[in-house]
This record gives structure tokens, sequence and C-alpha cells, in this order.
């Protein structure tokens, strides 16, 4: 309802109890604040319309920005082609070893967090006396909001070097060196994710396995965890989903080579690092710009997968 | 055979019969439980039969559900609770020292106030319990989830959709599901924990009629809040105030001639 002062509260209520009784009592109260409302729900939907409106015309900047490269290259040779070299005349624009990279340093990074993270979570939710929880939970929230400029900072002056002198590979930024520095990243998001998933298992059920005899890990595993799977899965997919968006660390670790690596150890330029890299060099309304545009909406259809598929997966848990 | 002798010394007054024709199954000596700093039970000595119904009857807080938490030890999860005296079943003491409390939650199989199925298949949410034993054997498991399901009466409203989800049946038929998995590892005890508290008077009548079938085959220990229910399906009724136990004997007595004035009260409706 509306925020009206006590003045015009108290103006209401005069008004209504000034009517005869008998009559329709509080008619006159009751439209002002039927008139409120309407008022109201009037701003309401304009805030909202104006923040769809400018949603849609990022989308639309995007789509329009981006279209114009296919005049130049097929969608064929912009998707799978292996050679990103947009600075040679005329430019070779084939994305493949910036999809592949997007998708290697966000699957490998994926491998490397999410077990930590539902270990962390599994620790903190089910294991840990409620003081240590207590503490580590706010600990490992406020984790989450380190900036990623520091993580590709510790991926450049320590794993990096240390990788260098300890393995002898040719380059310490390469796609380990940047999954594991966004494996770590997820772990704030993806764990407490988890651990609000198993929180809200209810302790009806785990009473119901303790009470047949079942054991701390029987009823973790085959209770807990599967009551609460769905919402590991769905927190899961967004740390699929931060790691494929994030920019900062794999402009800075990843080693920004356009090829597909041949080992962990080689350097790769995911999506994103090449438009962050690239768009600042780029005259605008070239073929290149136009190719970045339509990287950034490659990213947009990748993220928008994952982000339906984490959708029907809660979906499915709401009807169970 | 020798605790018959002790309980009926120890309970006195009118168990002394039934004492002698029944043999005791959970007894208890002078059980004190304490949580943190609240004194929770105070002292108490009785003896509930093999193949009985007992009703705990009392007002909110008196110490009934505290005490059937105590025979299968899920007070043990409650922080700062602490237990003294002794609680015997089928005469061991299950909070002396090296008791396998696992073990004893397989003889002791609980049904809770609210009906809590897991989010699994009715299949998956019988044969818990027996996964748990070890049975992975199909035909046995087979066998064991159509007979508990039987058993609670179940059978002939799910037999055709054993692989749906537990938590998709109605409340009463998730009580009953719950009361099939409860006897499903074959215990020797049930505590039910106002069971039919959440029911409607429809399916609260089915689980009272289950609950008189079950007895042949378990001890049956219940909580409830309702008179007409502890008249109509105990066989004993045990009468709880403040943590002390006030009375206990037949149903029969306690509900025509109490000894205590207090039980007198509380049964019809004075206070409580």
């Amino acid at each position: 309802m509306t925020s009206y002062s006590d003045n015009e509260r108290k103006k209401l209520k005069k008004n209504s109890s000034e009517l005869p009784s008998g009559s329709v009592s509080g008619k006159p109260g009751r439209r002002v604040t039927s008139a409120l409302g309407v008022w109201d729900a009037r701003i309401v939907t304009l805030i909202s319309a104006v923040c769809i409106l400018v949603m849609a015309f990022i989308l639309y900047f995007l789509i329009s920005e981006s279209l114009p490269v296919l005049k130049a290259t097929s969608l064929q040779d912009l998707l799978f082609g292996m050679d990103w070299y947009p600075q040679e005349e005329p430019p070779a624009l084939g994305m493949a070893p910036l999809i592949v990279g997007t998708f290697i340093v966000s699957l490998l990074s994926c491998v490397l967090g999410i077990p930590a993270s539902l270990a962390i979570a599994l620790f903190i939710a089910e294991i840990a006396p409620r003081r240590v929880r207590n503490f580590l939970k706010p600990v490992l929230e406020l984790l989450g909001f380190l900036p990623s400029i520091v993580f590709g900072f510790l991926g450049m002056t320590l794993i990096a070097p240390w990788l260098q002198q300890e393995f002898g590979v040719l380059t310490g930024l390469n796609v380990l060196t940047a999954s594991f520095l966004l494996g770590v990243m997820m772990i704030p998001t993806v764990g407490s994710l988890a651990d609000e998933a198993l929180c809200a298992v209810p302790d009806e059920l785990r009473a119901a396995s303790y009470a047949l005899g079942a054991t701390r890990w029987e009823t973790l595993s085959r209770v807990v965890l599967p009551a609460a799977a769905p919402g590991i899965l769905s927190a899961s997919l967004l740390g699929i989903m931060r790691s494929a968006g994030e920019t900062m660390v794999v402009l800075m670790a990843a080693g920004g080579a356009a090829i597909i690596p041949r080992s962990l150890m080689g350097p790769v330029r995911p999506l994103t690092s090449a438009i962050a890299a690239e768009m600042g060099e780029t005259p605008v309304g070239s073929e290149h710009y136009h190719a970045l545009f339509f990287a950034g909406f490659v990213l947009l259809i990748l993220t928008l997968i994952v982000n339906l598929a984490a959708e029907r997966i809660e979906r499915s848990r709401r009807f169970r | 055979m020798t605790n018959i002798a002790v309980s009926s010394v120890i309970t006195g007054r009118e168990d002394r019969d039934a004492g002698t024709e029944k043999d005791v199954h959970i007894g208890t000596r002078g059980l004190d439980l304490y949580y943190g700093e609240a004194h929770v039970l105070k002292s108490v000595s009785f003896d509930m039969y093999r193949s009985s119904v007992t009703a705990f009857i009392g007002p909110s807080g008196c110490g009934k559900s505290s005490f059937i938490r105590c025979v299968n030890r899920m007070n043990d999860f409650i922080a700062g609770a602490r237990v003294t005296g002794e609680l015997l079943v089928d005469g061991d003491d299950i909070y002396a020292p090296g008791t396998d409390v696992i073990a004893l939650r397989r003889r002791v199989g609980m049904v809770f106030q609210k009906p809590n199925p897991f989010p699994m298949s009715i299949y998956d949410n019988i044969a818990y319990g027996p996964r748990l034993f070890g049975v992975t054997d199909k035909d046995q498991l087979d066998d064991i989830v159509r007979r508990s399901l039987e058993w609670a009466a179940l059978w002939e409203e799910v037999q055709d959709k054993l692989g749906s989800s537990g938590t998709g049946l109605s409340g009463g038929q998730q009580q009953r599901l719950c009361i099939a998995r409860a006897i499903a590892t074959e215990p020797e005890i049930l505590l039910m924990d106002e069971p039919t508290s959440a029911l409607d008077p429809l399916s609260t009548a089915r689980i009272e009629e289950l609950i008189r079938d079950l007895k042949k085959d378990f001890t049956v220990v219940i909580v409830t809040h309702n008179m007409q229910q502890a008249a109509r399906i105990s066989d004993y009724t045990a009468f709880f105030l403040m943590g002390e136990l006030i009375e206990y004997g037949k149903t029969s007595k306690i509900f025509t001639a109490p000894d205590e004035a207090r039980t007198g009260d509380y049964i019809t409706g004075r206070f409580g």
C-alpha cells in the first residue's frame, strides 16, 4: 500500500468518521486510497519500464553493432575460423581460439573451484560447531568482495613466476594459472550458496535418518546431499557463468595468445580478455570493432544458456 | 526375568498383577534429564511392557516428548542435554558407557509429530533403513517394501506409484509412509511423538486403527494431547506433570478411577 503521512491518514479517518452512519461508510476514504494506489502502481510501472527499456537498448546496441561484421566475414568463418589476426589487412576474424579459450578456462576453473566450494560448504553447514560457523560464514562472504584485479595481480606476481621457476614452463601466464585463480574466486559465491542449500534441508529429515540408525556420514550422503542437490547444482552453474564472464583475471593471467592451447601450460585469450584488450585500440566502425561486439554477443548467448539451465533446475526443485 | 520382580516392586500399586503377566521391555530407574540448567525429567521410574501400547499424557512442556527421545537417544543431538539414572531396554542400560547408539536406534523406531518423508520415491523411503543394514538384494528389498506398506495399511493406495515422490502424498498418507519406513527395519519398539496432531480426523482414525494392529508385533509408546485417543488405543497410560511422573497404570484405571486428584483433573479438562 501507500506510504502517506500521519496527517493524511488522520484526515482520511476523519473523513470517513464524519459520514453519517448507515451510508456506505468509509467509501471516500477508500477511493482516496485506491487513487493513491493507482498512482503508486504507475510510478513502479514507469521505473520498471525504464529499466527494461535500458536493457532492451543494450541488447539492441550489442546486436546492431555486431551484425555488420557478417558483411565482411561469414558466420561460419567467424565462429569456427582458427585465425584471429584482427590488425592485418584484410583482418582474419576467426573466433574459435577465443571461444575455446573461454570454454577451457571456465570449465577447468569449475573442476578446481566447485569441489573446493562444496567441501567448504559441507564443513561450514554440517561439520563445524556453531561458533566456528558463525566466524567462517562471514569471512567466506567477505572474500567475495575482493576485487578481481587483486586475484590477477597475485597470479602475475606470485603464481606465474613460481610455475616458471619450478616447472620450467614457457610462460607462467597460462590456462592453469587463470583457471586456478578463477576457481579460487568462485569459492565465496558458490560455497556460500551451497551452504545455504544445505542449511535449507529441514532438520526433520536429518532426525528421521538418525532415528533409523544412520550414522552422520550416511545421513549426509544419502539424505542431506540429495535433498540439497538442485540448489548446489544451480550454485555451481552460477559459478560457471561468473568464470565465463570474468575479465580482469584472464586478461592479466591467461597469457593472451589467440591460439588453441596444446596443454594446460599454454597461453589462451578468452573472449572477455580479447574485448577488453582490443576495444580501445580499434577504429570505431571497422570490421574488428564489429567483430568485438560480436564476441560480446557470443558471450551473452553462452551465459544465457547457463542461466536458463540454472533456472530450469531451480524450477524442478520447487515442483518436487 | 528378574527384572519383572524388581519392576513390580518399584512401580507398585495396581501394576503388580500386570507386571507378572507381561514382561518388561523398557524400564527406567530414577531417570533425570537436564537441558543445560533446565531439569526436564525428575527421577522417573516405571516399566513399559512388551507388545502393549503405552500412552503418555500431560500438558505441553511436561517432559513426555523429551522422555521418548531418551529411549532412542535422540536427545544426544541437543547441546547441553544430560541424563542420569538408568534407562533399560531389555534389561540393558542404554546410557551405559560403550552403548552402540546406532544399534540401539535400529531396535527402537520413531515416528515424528510432523510427517517427514525423505524427498525421494516411496520405495526408496521404505528401503532407506534396510539399505543401511546392508540389504542390497532387489527381491528382498521389494519384499520388505511391500510388507511394510501392507503393515502400515498404505499398500493398496500406493502400489501403482512406488516410484513417485513420497512428498507428493497427502498428510495422512505421508504419516503412514513414515510409519512404514520406521517398521521396515523391524524394530522391537516404536516411539510415536504425537503422530496424529497434524492430521485430519479420518487419517487419525486410520492411524489409530493401525497402532492397535501394530502392538501385536511391537511395543508402542505414544505421546498424545488427545485424551480420547489415549483412552481408545492404549493399554497403559502415564501422566506427566512438570517433568514428574504423577501416575502410571492401566488405561482403564487411570481414566475411571485415578489415584491422584491431579490426574483426574487433567483428564476431565480442569487444567492443562
